[in-house]
């Protein structure tokens, strides 16, 4: 996919994930990037980490406003007051706020995954306005670090742990961190060493490669654009979108017209017939 | 016509007292110069001068003059003089930038601001020139070792320098593509271009070199004819070489051609005894290996014993590693069993210099010995100055480890990884870019080690090093584990790994001192 389309694609998806409370909405754009990821990631890159981390922030912000905010009519159940901070009354309402807060932290985090998962460094650097392709590759470059700083990693604690070196508590493990980033820095480096070699640095650059947009990337920077356009629209014209469950909780808003504006969001993971270029 | 000329050049590295080069004067042109000297010589630092990486990228004290192709290397930035001059890495994993080999190289031309048809034009181009246009589109993760180091090459030509500069270009590679590497800088040389190549494995390219500057103690010689430096006394001189100044040839050979039809004829020649060697150390019953979960060795069947050293061979990317990190208990068997004696196993990791971070080299080995032995701290201080004099290592025992060049750092780790006494002893590639001196430490460390009873296992590319230790020899290739036999047959003619001593006299002794004991006077 084309790397701009597909930076276009998460903006829109983000838009639409922060730009309300509803639980519907977030429900169908982690639902619909989920599937954008397993459409598109290639094959040997792992999908687990990345649901990981939704699995934890969104686990932690349930987890958080379930124990912390005691309002709400009704208890599920009533933890000691003499207990500090989350004694009180567990609530449905809070439950089903930290769920929503879930939803959108965890539809965010998948939202902004194809950039990483998806997308190839030079990809992203090609995607890039030229005031920010320089900036855009040393990122790129130090990410292509992060492999090498796990080697590293691994190398080390092999090496110090058949030297003797056994994990006991937290400071035992200054042994493997200190050397791992000591190596990573002459690393990086080696690496500035080698790209100053190569004349990085000497003025205006050029891109290899520019990749050419097909049908999918078009529509999928429409379904973007229309999505986001219309969420914004509508908070721009006060339309009700959001849901508070508090202080009873109830059904959250289907308003039609912004639901099939989210669905939008879909369009890329649709099989096209074709991904002849049209540039 | 000199290419590159140093005028009375001396340098010293930032908040070094000692000058890395001193007073060098040279005129380098076109055709393969070989930069010949130990372990931290300058070899690396007269590289960088070349390309402006010294003093511009790594700041210190300059004074005497530099050129390149006309331009003062002094007052012109490096990434000006990359037009001029191009430059491999060691190692081309840490100077890669992109994830596919056309992109990487076309990055210097990306750098240059160059139009795109002309990039496209360029980057087929050098490809061609390596041989490698078949991996255009490849990830180069997926690249073997040799093609990596090519692929590096191609994108330091891809600008059309005048000269190229490689700082050990082969010192990880296994003897195909290290093949593969010295044949392109071969032609390049041969196509008008100056190649200046630091290295240490000089079987290959001292027979093509144009010239050879020697470098000591960062003084570099006149640039001199292969001959003339093979006679001066190179510092990791090849078989034939040192061969040939043993029985007093003149000129001295420079490769097995030269050497064949003059090599002294060998008597009593009865075949070497197999050692004794001692219980099974470690064995593999039917085992799948693999650093995931996806085997990349199958049905293993092999054994090593107390007081016997078994050598791993095999191209880069085989499993070499994996089969090694399985016999030190660092990663379990997908199927089949795993058996080790109990006892300490001490390991070399590939880069061992990485888990360097104690204050001292001495507090390097100390805290191996603390760690793994119940000995008395005077024993503890007793055992690390044996290892520091073993390796060489007694001048450099309060200093910090990182502050040392490549080669001493290798063996610091070294030291610390093999303090004590160990039962089980694996290294990984433990003479990597090292010189001839350091190697003969390194396999003396590995002798001492089987002598006391240790089972040893050396996976290496060093056909030098393996010839000189080895009882055994297996090789790594295609998921599979085979039984080469005693190294007078692995390393002999015909081999992939033969040593010049070995394509010498097929079926005879592989190493120089094993000829020499035979050579009828």
């Amino acid at each position: 996919m084309n790397a701009r389309a597909l930076l276009m694609w998460v903006a829109g998806a983000l838009v639409v994930d922060l730009a309300s409370d509803n639980p519907v909405v977030r429900v169908l754009v982690a639902l619909v990037a989920i599937d954008l990821l397993l459409v598109l990631t290639p094959r040997g890159r792992s999908l687990t980490p990345t649901l990981v981390a939704v699995l934890v922030f969104a686990t932690t912000a349930l987890a958080l406003n379930v124990a912390l905010s005691h309002t709400g009519r009704n208890v599920l159940v009533r933890l000691p007051d003499w207990l500090p901070l989350v004694g009180g009354p567990l609530t449905l309402e809070s439950l089903a706020f930290g769920l929503t807060a879930g939803l959108g932290i965890g539809g965010a985090v998948l939202a902004v995954a194809p950039i990483s998962l998806v997308l190839e460094p030079h990809e992203l650097i090609d995607a890039l306005p030229d005031p920010l392709e320089r900036s855009g590759l040393a990122i790129a470059t130090a990410l292509n670090l992060v492999p090498g700083i796990g080697r590293n990693a691994v190398a080390i604690h092999d090496a110090e742990r058949m030297r003797g070196w056994r994990p006991r508590g937290v400071r035992s493990w200054s042994e493997i961190l200190v050397p791992t980033i000591l190596t990573s820095v002459e690393d990086a480096l080696a690496l500035a060493e080698a790209m100053e070699a190569r004349a990085y640095g000497l003025g205006r650059r050029t891109t290899y490669a520019v990749r050419g947009w097909s049908v999918r990337d078009v529509l999928s920077v429409f379904g973007a654009v229309v999505a986001a356009g219309a969420f914004l629209a509508a908070r721009l014209a006060g339309v009700p979108l959001d849901w508070q469950p508090y202080p009873a909780v109830s059904l959250p808003p289907l308003p039609a017209p912004l639901i099939g504006a989210a669905l939008l969001l879909a369009l890329p993971v649709i099989p096209w017939p074709s991904r002849r270029s049209i540039d | 016509m000199a290419v590159a000329t140093l005028d009375r050049l001396t340098y010293a590295y930032p908040g070094s007292t000692s000058p890395a080069l001193r007073d060098v004067s040279l005129d380098l042109g076109p055709g393969i110069t070989l930069l010949a000297g130990r372990s931290g010589s300058g070899k690396s630092t007269l590289l960088r001068v070349l390309d402006g990486l010294v003093p511009h990228f790594h700041g210190g004290r300059i004074s005497g003059r530099a050129t390149a192709v006309g331009e003062d290397v002094v007052r012109t930035p490096t990434r000006r003089l990359a037009r001029h001059v191009g430059f491999v890495f060691q190692d081309p994993e840490l100077s890669f930038v992109y994830g596919t080999v056309e992109r990487e190289v076309a990055f210097a031309l990306e750098n240059v601001g160059m139009p795109r048809e002309e990039m496209r034009r360029r980057v087929g181009e050098a490809l061609e020139r390596l041989g490698i246009a078949g991996l255009r589109t490849r990830q180069v993760g997926t690249l073997s070792g040799g093609e990596r180091q090519r692929v590096a090459l191609a994108a330091a030509l891809v600008l059309r320098p005048a000269v190229i500069a490689l700082d050990e270009p082969t010192s990880q590679l296994d003897p195909v593509g290290a093949a593969s590497v010295v044949a392109a800088c071969v032609e390049l040389g041969r196509a008008g271009l100056a190649v200046v190549v630091a290295e240490h494995r000089l079987e290959r390219l001292l027979p093509a070199a144009e010239r050879v500057v020697l470098v000591t103690d960062g003084h570099a010689s006149s640039p001199m004819s292969a001959g003339a430096a093979a006679a001066a006394g190179l510092p990791s001189a090849p078989q034939v070489v040192e061969l040939g100044m043993a029985v007093g040839w003149l000129p001295l050979p420079l490769s097995v051609v030269d050497a064949r039809g003059r090599a002294p004829a060998l008597v009593g020649r009865n075949g070497s005894r197999p050692r004794a060697t001692g219980d099974v150390a470690w064995s593999f019953e039917n085992a799948s290996l693999g650093p995931t979960d996806v085997p990349v060795l199958e049905a293993i069947d092999i054994a090593g014993r107390r007081g016997e050293i078994v050598i791993l061979v095999g191209p880069n990317g085989h499993g070499k590693t994996t089969l090694l990190r399985a016999i030190a208990g660092l990663r379990d068997p997908l199927a089949g069993r795993v058996e080790r004696i109990p006892g300490r196993v001490a390991y070399v990791p590939q880069n061992p210099a990485a888990a360097l971070h104690r204050p001292t080299v001495r507090e390097e080995i100390l805290l191996t010995l603390r760690r793994t032995t119940s000995a008395s701290a005077s024993e503890v201080e007793t055992g690390a100055a044996a290892m520091l004099a073993r390796l060489g290592l007694a001048e450099l025992a309060e200093r910090y480890p990182r502050d040392l060049s490549s080669g001493e750092r290798q063996r610091v780790a070294i030291a610390a990884s093999m303090a004590g006494s160990p039962d089980i002893a694996i290294l990984d590639e433990p003479t990597r870019g090292m010189d001839r001196a350091s190697r003969e430490r390194i396999a003396s460390v590995i002798l001492g080690l089987r002598d006391r009873g240790a089972a040893v296992v050396v996976a290496t590319h060093d056909t030098t090093l393996a010839a000189d230790i080895a009882d055994r020899v297996l090789e790594v290739r295609d998921g599979r584990v085979a039984e080469l036999g005693p190294p007078t047959r692995a390393l002999s003619d015909g081999s992939p790994y033969a040593t010049q001593m070995g394509e010498l006299y097929p079926e005879g002794p592989v190493t120089v001192a094993g000829v020499l004991a035979h050579v009828a006077r």
